[in-house]
């Protein structure tokens, strides 16, 4: 059975999100129940860790599509990090760099997260 | 003469990993590039999820059966499964620079679709059957 998980480290008001597993129609719920929480929390700056995800599905792009606007207007971003090449060429596929900042590792996520602070 | 196989799911995204997982084993047996395995596991997810979602509505007592065919250097994923016609061909593909300056969400599966595989061929047979064959090039 392929499982979706998410684990979570919050330092102040950012948040640092570890997907593992399978993102797909299926699991993307997930990942939406874990941004109306963090919404629910006034929780705006958010980076996505991709180091532990082996697919991803149009579902899963489409959750980071429905909150980046949200996040935005309240000062926060969604940015990307540690993704495999395979994931990343999904993202890339349908242009997802124009709108989102992809990065290679969680720490320059946070250096842009401070730097535009 | 071509290696040929199919399986039978119910229709729920809770099953799309068992397609996913066939679709893998099937193409990595005729030794395809993994990068081009991926391609096509996307693809049928998205045709999947897209039948599960609209043609079915999420209604899992409608099956989908996938058959995988090699022949003549085309790896070619089919999809059979009964309800109204929808030719995901026929779907105008999205501005992408529009769809996320209007922060769209949803309909990147046929683009995706559209993309990673090198034709897709839809058929509809009265009253309900259906046929989605999406074709690699190998």
């Amino acid at each position: 059975m392929d499982e979706f998980t998410i684990t979570e480290k919050k330092t102040d008001d950012l948040v640092i999100l570890y997907l593992n597993g399978f993102l797909d129609a299926h699991t993307s719920s997930v990942l939406e129940k874990k941004f109306e929480e963090l919404l629910s929390k006034k929780l705006y700056k958010v980076i996505i860790n991709f180091a532990g995800l082996s697919y991803i599905s149009s579902a899963g792009l489409g959750v980071f599509m429905a909150y980046i606007e949200t996040l935005r207007s309240n000062s926060g971003d969604i940015k990307l990090s540690n993704m495999s090449d395979k994931i990343y060429n999904i993202f890339d596929m349908l242009g997802f760099p124009i709108l989102f900042n992809i990065v290679r590792d969680e720490s320059e996520a946070v250096t842009l997260f401070n730097t535009n602070a | 003469m071509g290696a040929k196989d199919k399986i039978l799911i119910k229709s729920s995204t809770g099953n799309l990993h068992l397609v996913r997982d066939f679709v893998e084993q099937k193409a990595a047996e005729l030794g395809i590039d993994q990068k081009i395995i991926s391609q096509i596991i996307i693809s049928v997810d998205e045709a999947c999820t897209n039948v599960i979602k609209h043609t079915h509505k999420y209604n899992d007592s409608n099956d989908i059966e996938v058959e995988t065919v090699f022949r003549n250097n085309e790896f070619a994923v089919i999809l059979r499964y009964t309800g109204e016609a929808f030719d995901p061909t026929k779907k105008e593909t999205p501005d992408m620079k529009e769809y996320f300056k209007k922060f769209k969400v949803g309909g990147l599966g046929i683009p995706i679709m559209k993309k990673s595989m090198d034709k897709i061929e839809f058929k509809h047979t009265k009253p309900n059957k259906n046929s989605l064959t999406l074709i690699k090039v190998i």
